[in-house]
C-alpha cells in the first residue's frame, strides 16, 4: 500500500506567538518550527500502517520556505520513507499549494492521501478537501482509523457520540483527526538513517500549476484580550453557606456559566 | 568557528527535549519524594537508542557525535538529574569504558545489550575507605588456576541495586606499588553473584539507585578481566575522563532548568506592583544564571568538539566538568533566591535542582580535584601523586 502525507511546518505548540509591529503578521525570530499537530497524527496512522504491513510505503511531502524541509526530515526521522520538498513563497496561497499537491499526487499515485483535518496556524482545514476535489477523489473528514479492506479501504470517522464506517473502492483522500494513539517519537537510528536520505526540492513553478487564486489578505492580527483578575471570596465574607450562595451567584449572574 | 548546531544535531536535541518535557520532567517530583528508580523511563528511552549513545552501531549503539551526546546529556539532566546520572553511568562509565579496553568478544557480548538497555551496568571503583585517593582500594582479586577470587567492599555506586553487569576495580599485586597492582573486571550478575545493599538517606538523586558493592569470594573467570592485568588504575582513570564529560552536560541542564525556572517565576510573581524581573536585583541575578549556563554550555561543546577529533581531551573536560557544576549550583541557588520561600518547597522543582546539583561537585572527581588535573596539565606537576 502506497500512502502519502502532505505536511505543514508551523509554529512549534509549545511558542508563545507575538504580533509583529507591522499589526498583520507574527514574529518569527526565535519561533520554533514543527510539524503540524494533526499532521503529526496523519504521519502515525500511516507509520501505524506500515508497522502492521511492512510492504507499505508512507511518503510525506511539503510545499513551503526553506526551514519547511526541517518537517520533512522529522517525518522521515520518525520512520517515513521518503520526502519531497517543494519550494514556494512564505505565504503561497492554500488552493496554489493545493493545486501543487495534486500535481505531485498525479506524479506519486499512492492508494491514500492522509492530511491533518486542518494546520495549528491559520486553522482554515482547506487543502485536503480542495486537494480531494482538484483530483476528482473521494474525501472522508474526522478520520480516526483506517485498514485495508477487500477491494478497498474502510474509513473510521468521528462522529458526535460514536463513530461510522465507510469504504473507498479506489484511491482517496482523509483528513486525520487527533486520535488515542500519540505520535511517535523520532528516534536515534531514524535520525541518523534521515540524514542518509536524499530529499528531492522541486520549485513550484517547475510543477505547472495555475499560480492565479482568489487573494486572501491578512488585513489585521490581535492578542486575545488580557484575562481580568479572578474574584477570591474570604471567610470574612460570611459563613461557610452564605459564601457558598454568593458564589452561587457570581456564577450565575456574573460568570453565566451556571 | 562555527558555534551552530548540525541539522541532525538540531533534530536530536529536539527530540531529547520533547521526551524531557513530556516523560521525564512531569514525574520528577513524585520519583524524588519516593526515592524512586525511574525503570519505567529507562524503558522508553532504550527504543529511542538514548542508551546508546556514542557507541557505534556494530555494537548496537548510534554513533553519534559528542556534541549529540551532550545535547541529550543536558536535555535529560534539564528534566532529572537522577535519570541522567544513570545514563552516566550506562553509557559513559561502562558502555564506552568497555569499548576502549575490552576484547572484541567482550564487546560483543555486552555493549548491545547495554544499549538496548536490557542489561543496565554499574562501575565500582570507589570504597567506604578511599574516594579520591581511589589507587589506595581494598577490593583484592587473588589467582586461582584460571579464575580470580573477588573480595571487597564498594561504596556509593549508581545503579549498583539494579545492575546486571558491574565494572569494578581490584588489586591483583599487592607488592606493586599502587596505581600498578590494580585491574578491572566485568562481573556478570547472573554469574558472578555480588551484593548491592542499598543506600538511602542521600541530600539530592533520591531516585537514583545508590547501593553499596559487596564481594564474597566471587570467582570470575580470567576471560572477564577487561584490559591488562596491572592496568586496572589507567581504565578508572579514562573511564573517569568520560564520564566526567557527561556529568558536566548533566549539571548544564541543571544549569537551564534554574534559569528556565526563574525567568517564569520573576515575570509573574508580584510585587510592589510590579513583576519582581522589573527589579534591578532580580534581574542581575537572571542575567549572572544565563552567563553562568551559556559558559559551562560552550566549555562543554568545546571539550565535545576535541572528543570528536579524537584527541586527548582531558584537560577540555575537566575545565567544563568544574565549571558546570559549580555553575548549576550557583544557578540553583539564585534560582530559590529568586523563588523566594516558594523555593524552600518542593512545590516548586529549584529546591531539587540545589540538591541534586550539590553531587556534581563531588562524583566523578571532586572539584578540588579538576582543579589539580588542570593545574598539572598548565605546570607538568602532579600534585595529585604528590
Amino acid at each position: 500500500m502506497k500512502l502519502l502525507v502532505p505536511l505543514k511546518q508551523v509554529p512549534d505548540s509549545t511558542m508563545r506567538i507575538k504580533v509583529a509591529p507591522d499589526g498583520k503578521s507574527i514574529v518569527t525570530e526565535g519561533i520554533t518550527w514543527s510539524i503540524s499537530p494533526y499532521d503529526e497524527y496523519a504521519v502515525e496512522m500511516a507509520l501505524e500502517q506500515k508497522d502492521a504491513d511492512p510492504s507499505t510505503t508512507v511518503s510525506v511531502v511539503t510545499v513551503g520556505p526553506v526551514r519547511a524541509k526541517d518537517a520533512l526530515r522529522a517525518a522521515l526521522a520518525m520512520g517515513c520513507d521518503d520526502g519531497t520538498f517543494v519550494t514556494s513563497d512564505e505565504n503561497a496561497a492554500p488552493l496554489v499549494v493545493a493545486r501543487a499537491l495534486a500535481k505531485f499526487v498525479e506524479q506519486k499515485q499512492p492508494d491514500l492521501v492522509l492530511c491533518g483535518r486542518q494546520a495549528s496556524d491559520d486553522d482554515q482545514g482547506f487543502v485536503g478537501p480542495a486537494l480531494a476535489t482538484i483530483l476528482g477523489w473521494p474525501h472522508v473528514a474526522t478520520v480516526t482509523k483506517f485498514a485495508p479492506a477487500d477491494g478497498g479501504i474502510e474509513i473510521w470517522r468521528e462522529v458526535e457520540g460514536g463513530h461510522e464506517v465507510w469504504k473507498a473502492s479506489g484511491p482517496a483522500l482523509v483528513t486525520v483527526q487527533k486520535s488515542d494513539k500519540e505520535p511517535r517519537y523520532a528516534s536515534l537510528p531514524g535520525i541518523m538513517k534521515a540524514k542518509k536520505k536524499e530529499l528531492p526540492e522541486l520549485a513550484l513553478s517547475s510543477l505547472g500549476v495555475d499560480a492565479a487564486a482568489p487573494k486572501i489578505e491578512v488585513v489585521k492580527m490581535e492578542t486575545p484580550p488580557q484575562r481580568g483578575g479572578g474574584k477570591i471570596l474570604k471567610a470574612a465574607d460570611g459563613d461557610a453557606a452564605s459564601v457558598a450562595a454568593e458564589l452561587v451567584r457570581l456564577l450565575r449572574d456574573e460568570a453565566k456559566v451556571l | 568557528m562555527d558555534f551552530d548546531l548540525t541539522p541532525e544535531q538540531e533534530q536530536i536535541r529536539k527530540l531529547a527535549k520533547d521526551f524531557a518535557d513530556r516523560e521525564i520532567a512531569p514525574g520528577a517530583r513524585e520519583r524524588d519524594r519516593e526515592q524512586r528508580f525511574p525503570a519505567e523511563i529507562l524503558a522508553k528511552m532504550a527504543p529511542l537508542g538514548f542508551l546508546g549513545g556514542p557507541v557505534p552501531e556494530q555494537y548496537g549503539g548510534m554513533g553519534i557525535d559528542y556534541i549529540s551526546h551532550a545535547l541529550i546529556t543536558e536535555e535529560v539532566g534539564r528534566a532529572d538529574s537522577s535519570v541522567r546520572t544513570t545514563l552516566s553511568v550506562q553509557i559513559s562509565l561502562v558502555e564506552l569504558t568497555i569499548l576502549k579496553f575490552g576484547t572484541p568478544k567482550q564487546k560483543q557480548a555486552w555493549l548491545p545489550r547495554l544499549c538496548r538497555g536490557e542489561v543496565i551496568g554499574c562501575f565500582g571503583l570507589t570504597e567506604p575507605a578511599s574516594g579520591t585517593d581511589a589507587a589506595a582500594l581494598q577490593t583484592t582479586a587473588i589467582k586461582d588456576g584460571d579464575d580470580w577470587i573477588i573480595n571487597g567492599r564498594k561504596m556509593w555506586i549508581s545503579n549498583g541495586g539494579v545492575s546486571q553487569l558491574a565494572l569494578i576495580f581490584a588489586r591483583t599485586d599487592a607488592k606493586a606499588p599502587k596505581t600498578k597492582g590494580i585491574t578491572a573486571f566485568l562481573l556478570s550478575r547472573e554469574h558472578q553473584p555480588y551484593g548491592s545493599p542499598p543506600i538511602h538517606g542521600k541530600l539530592g538523586l533520591r531516585s537514583s539507585d545508590t547501593s553499596e558493592l559487596v564481594f564474597e569470594d566471587v570467582r570470575v573467570p580470567d576471560s572477564m578481566r577487561l584490559g591488562e592485568l596491572g592496568q586496572g588504575f589507567a581504565i578508572a582513570m579514562a573511564a573517569l575522563d568520560s564520564g566526567r564529560y557527561s556529568v558536566a552536560a548533566g549539571a548544564v541542564g541543571v544549569a537551564q532548568a534554574c534559569l528556565d525556572a526563574s525567568v517564569s517565576y520573576a515575570t509573574q510573581r508580584q510585587t510592589f506592583g510590579k513583576p519582581i524581573a522589573a527589579h534591578q536585583l532580580v534581574q542581575e541575578m537572571l542575567a549572572d544564571m544565563t552567563v553562568e549556563t551559556e559558559a559551562a554550555r560552550l566549555l562543554v561543546w568545546r571539550a565535545g568538539a576535541v572528543k570528536n577529533k579524537g584527541l586527548p581531551s582531558t584537560r577540555e573536560t575537566s575545565i567544563a566538568k568544574l565549571y558546570a557544576a559549580e555553575a548549576a549550583q550557583r544557578c540553583a541557588d539564585m534560582a530559590i533566591q529568586i523563588h523566594g520561600g516558594y523555593g524552600f518547597s518542593d512545590e516548586f522543582p529549584v529546591e531539587r535542582y540545589w540538591r541534586d546539583a550539590r553531587v556534581n561537585r563531588l562524583y566523578e572527581g571532586t572539584t578540588q580535584i579538576q582543579k589539580l588535573i588542570i593545574g598539572r596539565a598548565i605546570t607538568g606537576i602532579d600534585a595529585v601523586a604528590g
